[in-house]
């Protein structure tokens, strides 16, 4: 190619490159947000997923498929005890083959308890700048990446790589208020869509000598209101459900109010204190937690948020 | 990261780098945090498009560079940490061994840290142990399990960060089943009768 042609078509490149991102971001990034939570919740795909967290990487195959609204799901640890869980419906099975065991859950039909939430009402409110920030590349696929700045310390901040075609995040990464990654999540290569044999979803090994334990099944049952209430509830959350939970492997009933800023979700959970102590604080992953005992009741948050949020919620729990 | 030094990194897990080279490549990486993640992340990606599961350079190149950073943390991931009692904490300590390449494993592997505050409470219980049959768990031992078990499976419905709160689900599940087995094993050994135990005289 000549001179005059090299810069002819570095021309063009740049013309699509613009046209590209000009492409990306017409529109509000909410629109992008809208669709990543639709494709989350009825994409089927296949992949390898990076996670990054405090400086340890480790490798996950996940097989996901969503058919009739019923999900099947199998995650693979690549390393370690090669630990592989399998999500049938409402069937977990979790395989640990070097101890040769099965541990079988499971659980009541949770989407019917969600499906009905109305998505406009717990999409973002003013607690986020959302932002296009550059179209990118992401596992060999093409994305635009969003910035989610949160207003305050109550929240993280969050980067998303969404995308182009579908709104599938392909890369998230969940940013403390000093700046810093909490956690990495990115696909190293994903088969979005498209036909995924059941056998995929199949146990990599047999299990026929396994040793198989199974876990009482968890029943929930909504219930209108509660009397529990936050008194001093950071901006933006709102009640998203109230649930009673029943975990029959402890015989007992738990409160379970689950609010939610759009992005960041926070479960409080309230149930007759006991001689059983809680941990005041843990964390596991990217999530923590805060219990504090409250007028003869143990009040627990949980949610994927900054220590300071659990805490605060947690202490600020009243009974009308 | 260049390639350069990712050919470098290849080379020395493959035990292929010169011992100089290996000690530049070793001092770069315990100086430099950004470039041990970048590292490991690289080598996470080459491997599992490889299909390799077991390097068997990576354990020296961990221990290499846990001894030049004499870095506490690295005990965590020792084997004999790994069999600590049977509690909360334990077996998510216990995700350390899954980390993807043996660097990572310097910094961070306690997934779950609790506050001062005591959770008491003994190993769970499993009524029988049989191999190839089911078995009951009996009363989980620790109610903040089942709590973020419970809100991981709600917010896995509600919001954008769904995919965050799977991988904390993720690890609660491989407690959850690696306290069925420890259990499931203490009673077994429990119920055995000791090896040295005296005979008694007719």
């Amino acid at each position: 190619m000549t001179i005059a042609g090299r810069h002819k078509a570095a021309a063009v490149l740049v013309a699509l490159g613009v046209a590209g991102a000009a492409q990306a971001q017409d529109g509000p990034p909410s629109e992008w947000l809208d669709k990543m939570a639709g494709a989350v919740q009825t994409a089927s795909y296949e992949g390898t997923v990076i996670r990054i967290q405090n400086d340890k990487v480790e490798a996950l195959k996940v097989v996901h498929t969503v058919t009739d609204g019923i999900v099947r799901e199998k995650v693979i640890v690549q390393e370690g005890n090669g630990l592989e869980i399998i999500r049938n419906g409402n069937e977990v099975q979790c395989i640990l083959p070097d101890k040769k065991s099965v541990l079988v859950e499971e659980w009541n039909d949770q989407s019917a308890l969600f499906s009905s939430l109305p998505a406009g009402d717990i999409r973002f409110g003013s607690e986020y700048d959302v932002s296009i920030v550059r179209e990118d590349r992401v596992a060999g696929r093409k994305t635009v990446l969003l910035a989610i700045r949160p207003h305050d310390e109550y929240r993280y901040g969050h980067r998303i790589w969404l995308d182009m075609e579908t709104g599938f995040p392909l890369q998230t990464k969940l940013i403390s208020q000093e700046g810093e990654a909490i956690e990495q999540v990115r696909f190293a290569d994903i088969k979005l869509g498209g036909n995924i044999h059941a056998s995929a979803l199949a146990p990599s090994m047999s299990t026929e000598n396994f040793r198989w334990f199974t876990q009482p099944k968890r029943t929930v049952t909504p219930i209108v209101d509660s009397p529990w209430q936050s008194d001093e509830l950071p901006a933006g959350f709102r009640v998203v459900s109230t649930h009673e939970e029943n975990l029959s492997a402890r015989d007992t009933v738990v409160t379970h109010i689950l609010y939610s800023d759009g992005l960041a979700n926070v479960s409080v959970f309230i149930e007759p204190a006991s001689d059983r102590k809680i941990a005041q604080r843990s964390s596991v992953g990217s999530s923590n937690s805060y219990s504090v005992e409250t007028g003869g009741f143990s009040v627990t948050a949980v949610g994927e948020v900054p220590a300071a949020t659990v805490e605060k919620i947690a202490t600020s729990m009243r009974p009308n | 990261m260049n390639d350069a030094i990712k050919m470098q990194i290849s080379a020395f897990v493959d035990g292929e780098l010169p011992q100089n080279e290996a000690e530049l490549l070793l001092r770069r990486l315990c100086q430099d945090g950004e470039l041990r993640q970048q590292a490991a992340e690289y080598m996470a990606v080459g491997r599992i498009m490889r299909g390799e599961k077991i390097v068997v350079g990576m354990a020296q190149l961990r221990e290499r560079i846990a001894a030049e950073l004499d870095d506490e943390n690295v005990q965590l991931d020792a084997p004999e940490a790994q069999a600590a009692p049977a509690r909360f904490a334990r077996p998510l300590a216990g995700l350390a061994i899954a980390a993807t390449v043996a660097v990572v494993a310097l910094l961070g592997l306690q997934q779950l840290s609790t506050g001062p505050a005591d959770t008491g409470g003994e190993a769970p219980a499993v009524a029988e142990a049989v191999d190839g049959a089911y078995t009951v768990p009996q009363a989980d031992e620790d109610p903040l399990r089942d709590y973020y078990q419970i809100h991981n499976a709600s917010a896995s419905y509600v919001g954008a960060g769904s995919i965050n709160a799977r991988l904390v689900d993720f690890q609660v599940r491989e407690d959850l089943v690696l306290s069925a087995v420890n259990a499931a094993e203490t009673v077994e050994a429990d119920a055995e009768p000791a090896d040295d135990a005296e005979t008694p005289a007719p």
